[in-house]
């Protein structure tokens, strides 16, 4: 039998550009992040253009899955979430602190290549 | 990873992707990253030179944020994306650095190992 308890645990970064509901590319992120998370590995999820709505606290879709719920439950799990200050910002949600769901940070596209460069994966989601 | 490779396929103006996706490569290469950009599809339009967004489309030039990745990252344009849309290595900013079929399949497997491919 190996021992791999030794072994560092690996990072997947994922840049995510899409908003909620229009597209499945949030739920692919959240279930991609869960089970790299369930696997041992660490997650970064990095909030570009439209993700930057995905934080918003008080969702309340009537038809689909609350993906702030979803991203609560990442971020409760260990998953490390960044939104981009620049796209926050353009949307409205940058300005006031309390408009974000807590445990996510409002940083910069200078983060990308910090993780990218800590990273053994890397998934863009974009459509 | 200690590179990425930036891939955009949609038309500037129209969509912020192609303004974001030079961003992420201007962040990379001004934290020591390598970093390129590969335009593809109608991703090409954004090696146009002399543009003038201007009016309704009160956007960047795209063409000047190519100078801000180019000489450190290359600014590669697909040529079949070119030819498909009537564009010409006369209509490209100076950046701009054609790529064929076969250049974008060796560009493509030369990365692979500590590449990140992120398309925006």
């Amino acid at each position: 039998m190996v021992d791999t308890s030794h072994e560092e645990s690996k990072t997947l970064t994922i840049i995510l550009t899409e908003g909620p509901y229009r597209s499945q590319y949030v739920e692919m992120a959240h279930n991609i992040a869960e089970s790299a998370l369930n696997n041992g590995y660490g997650v970064n999820l990095f909030l570009y253009m439209d993700a930057t709505h995905i934080p918003k606290k008080n969702q309340n879709p009537h038809s689909f899955p609350n993906v702030g719920e979803r991203l609560k439950h990442l971020i409760k799990k260990g998953a490390i979430v960044r939104a981009c200050v620049r796209c926050a910002t353009a949307r409205g949600h940058a300005c006031d602190k309390t408009s974000y769901l807590s445990g996510v940070s409002i940083t910069s596209v200078y983060d990308i290549p910090g993780w990218v460069n800590e990273s053994d994966k890397v998934i863009t989601l974009s459509g | 990873m200690d590179s990425v490779l930036i891939i955009v396929d949609k038309a500037p103006y129209g969509y912020e992707d192609t303004f974001s996706g030079f961003y992420v490569a201007i962040a990379c290469l001004n934290r020591g990253m390598k970093a390129d950009v590969l335009l593809v599809g109608d991703g090409v339009y954004s090696a146009i030179k002399d543009q003038e967004p201007g009016g309704s489309v009160d956007y960047p030039k795209v063409g000047e944020l190519s100078y801000l990745v180019f000489p450190e990252g290359s600014i590669f344009v697909h040529k079949e994306s070119m030819q498909d849309r009537g564009i010409e290595e006369d209509d490209l900013v100076e950046a701009a650095q054609i790529i064929n079929d076969n250049k974008l399949y060796e560009l493509i497997s030369s990365k692979t190992k500590n590449t990140a491919f992120i398309r925006i």
